[in-house]
């Protein structure tokens, strides 16, 4: 009963944020594009791409209900085209910025950033179509780790605290702490903000893709996304331990362990392209 | 004095037997642009009114025999009189009354004394507003017939070269009888979001993007960019387009609904046609009429392809 109370609490702190803040790079690299009146889409969509706080607002605006067909859009590019120049400007410049734990926010965008292109190549080897949408669901995965942050700093911090003393998983953590974990967090995220049901299914089910119902494969790229990108430990998701991966979620992309092997060749020729891209 | 194209030839009743402000609002504007016609009792001037009705009805409260409010309610509780703005004219202490303003339905109110420039400009603004809100397309909010018509217009009267770009879906019908319309409606709002977005992104030109009704936007560029901005709605709408459907359909490409003569059949993903016509050098659009009749022939030709592509006019220019 005390665990639902303080479920239902978390979750209405959660879906309040108003204010959800970047790292500075990326935001000063877009907001001089967006300043620039001869960029394109295309240029400010790669950039945006890389963040995941940015992702999830441009997401969130052309999947609210304002613009009429929510649920629909799945990639920044579509979402860049169906805003606007002048929407867009208008996200960036109310973007603000990490003022602390920006050395913890670091780890995690280059974690999510490196999970957003292994499930572009876990897509890509086990043929799925539109991999960019798997490249989102990557990007997202752990967005509820930096809304956590945000809005239950408390709680985000025993979290942090518990992981260091009792050698946990930041997932194990997180359950340990408030009976619930990040998935948890974006299936929250998701619904609130009418995001595609495959990219709400990926943050929601990447810790546990074979309970994924509509979307099984989103799950299962995600899952193994993470892995991999751990495997290779660019970045951080909070601790420094691999988690389990999911034989289930390689049945499920019809992947075999030497069509694993190939991925991680092919991710970490596209890592060595973005590991000199300081996100700080 | 403002001269307000939208606001020409406009035919006003004014309901008052107050020689004083029939004097000050027929001086207002010349009458070929405002011609008012003057009531000195309400109840007279309603059978005209339903008639016959003008773009726009002062009433004044001080009329011997039937409330200014009233008036408002005839016309506005009627759908086909709703769009007539009406304006309503009171004295000072009118305004300690209390009143339910959502009883009384009229779309602005001028307070004696009545300031000339003021009155003017209120005016104006009210006709202007009730247009617009009149004309707008009601789910994309796009400006309407009226202001495409006005437009197309005010490009032919300027002389200005300019292109001409009819847009409407193939397949949308279908689309419609398998999804329902609210799923088409999502569709139109998309559609309508790429026109804007990539007009837009020419920056520093005039264009114009307007909603006619259904599956038919259009959209007015010079003549020299027109035919990039083809291909980007093209290339747009062709990417997003598939979303819309189910994951199954989107995999096969097509869905099974029933056609115009009630046969089941299959269909594929809907795609965009554009016709543009051009009035530029020797070949100038002399009217808003000749435009759609000449782009009626090249959208024929554009629904041959079953793919989304535009088809530019190609008589000699």
């Amino acid at each position: 009963m005390v665990e639902q109370d303080l479920k239902t609490s978390v979750k209405g702190q959660i879906l309040s944020i108003k204010d959800l803040p970047t790292l500075p790079k990326v935001l000063d690299e877009v907001s001089r594009l967006v300043q620039d009146p001869n960029a394109n889409t295309d240029e400010i969509a790669k950039i945006i791409s890389r963040d995941q706080v940015l992702s999830a607002k441009v997401l969130k605006m052309v999947n609210s209900p304002v613009y009429g067909f929510p649920g629909r859009i799945g990639t920044v590019q579509h979402a860049l085209v169906l805003l606007g120049f002048n929407v867009v400007r208008g996200i960036i410049i109310s973007t603000s910025v990490f003022e602390m734990m920006v050395k913890a926010m670091e780890g995690l965008w280059e974690h999510s950033l490196g999970c957003a292109l292994a499930a572009n190549v876990v897509a890509k080897h086990a043929g799925l179509a539109d991999p960019e949408e798997f490249s989102v669901a990557g990007l997202l995965h752990d967005l509820g780790k930096v809304v956590g942050a945000v809005q239950l700093p408390e709680l985000h911090e025993a979290v942090a605290a518990a992981v260091r003393e009792q050698d946990l998983r930041w997932f194990e953590a997180e359950r340990a702490v408030m009976g619930f974990g990040h998935d948890r967090v974006n299936a929250w995220l998701a619904r609130h903000w009418n995001l595609p049901g495959n990219i709400r299914e990926g943050m929601s089910h990447h810790h546990s893709p074979e309970t994924a119902q509509l979307y099984p494969e989103t799950a299962a790229v995600v899952h193994v996304a993470d892995f991999i990108v751990r495997v290779y430990e660019f970045g951080t998701g909070g601790d420094d331990q691999a988690a389990p991966l999911s034989r289930k979620a390689l049945e499920v992309l019809k992947l075999k362990l030497p069509d694993l092997d190939r991925v991680l060749d092919e991710f970490a020729v596209q890592l060595a392209d973005v590991s000199d891209l300081d996100l700080a | 004095m403002d001269d307000i194209p939208a606001l020409r030839g406009q035919e006003a009743f004014l309901l008052s037997p107050d020689k004083e402000l029939a004097e000050l609002l027929t001086g207002l504007w010349p009458v070929e642009h405002m011609r008012f016609t003057v009531f000195e009792r309400g109840r007279r001037a309603i059978e005209h009114l339903f008639n016959d009705p003008p773009d726009l009805l002062v009433v004044d409260e001080r009329l011997p025999d039937i409330g200014g409010p009233e008036v408002a309610s005839l016309v506005k509780s009627e759908n086909v009189y709703r769009q007539l703005p009406v304006v309503l004219v009171m004295d000072r202490e009118g305004l300690d009354l209390p009143r339910d303003w959502e009883q009384v339905e009229v779309d602005d109110f001028l307070v004696r004394p009545l300031d000339p420039k003021e009155t003017r400009a209120r005016v104006n603004l009210t006709m202007l507003r009730a247009m617009r809100a009149l004309d707008a397309n009601p789910l994309s909010k796009l400006p309407g017939n009226t202001s495409i018509l006005q437009r197309i217009q005010q490009c032919v009267d300027s002389g200005e070269d300019f292109a001409l770009a009819y847009c409407d879906l193939d397949y949308f019908k279908s689309f419609n009888d398998k999804y329902g319309f609210s799923r088409g409606d999502e569709v139109l709002m998309m559609t309508a979001r790429v026109i804007v977005n990539t007009i837009r992104t020419f920056g520093g030109v005039r264009s114009f993007v307007g909603h006619v009704g259904g599956d038919d936007f259009v959209f007015i560029m010079p003549p020299d960019l027109v035919e990039e901005a083809c291909r980007r709605v093209v290339q747009s709408f062709d990417s997003i387009v598939p979303h819309f459907y189910d994951a199954d359909d989107r995999a096969r490409g097509s869905i099974v609904s029933v056609d115009r003569q009630g046969v089941t059949r299959t269909f594929p993903i809907m795609a965009v046609s554009i016709a543009v016509v051009f009035s530029t050098g020797k070949r100038r659009l002399s009217h808003a009429g000749e435009a759609a009749s000449i782009a009626m022939g090249l959208k024929k030709k554009a629904k041959e392809n079953p793919k989304s592509c535009y088809v530019l006019d190609q008589r000699e220019r």
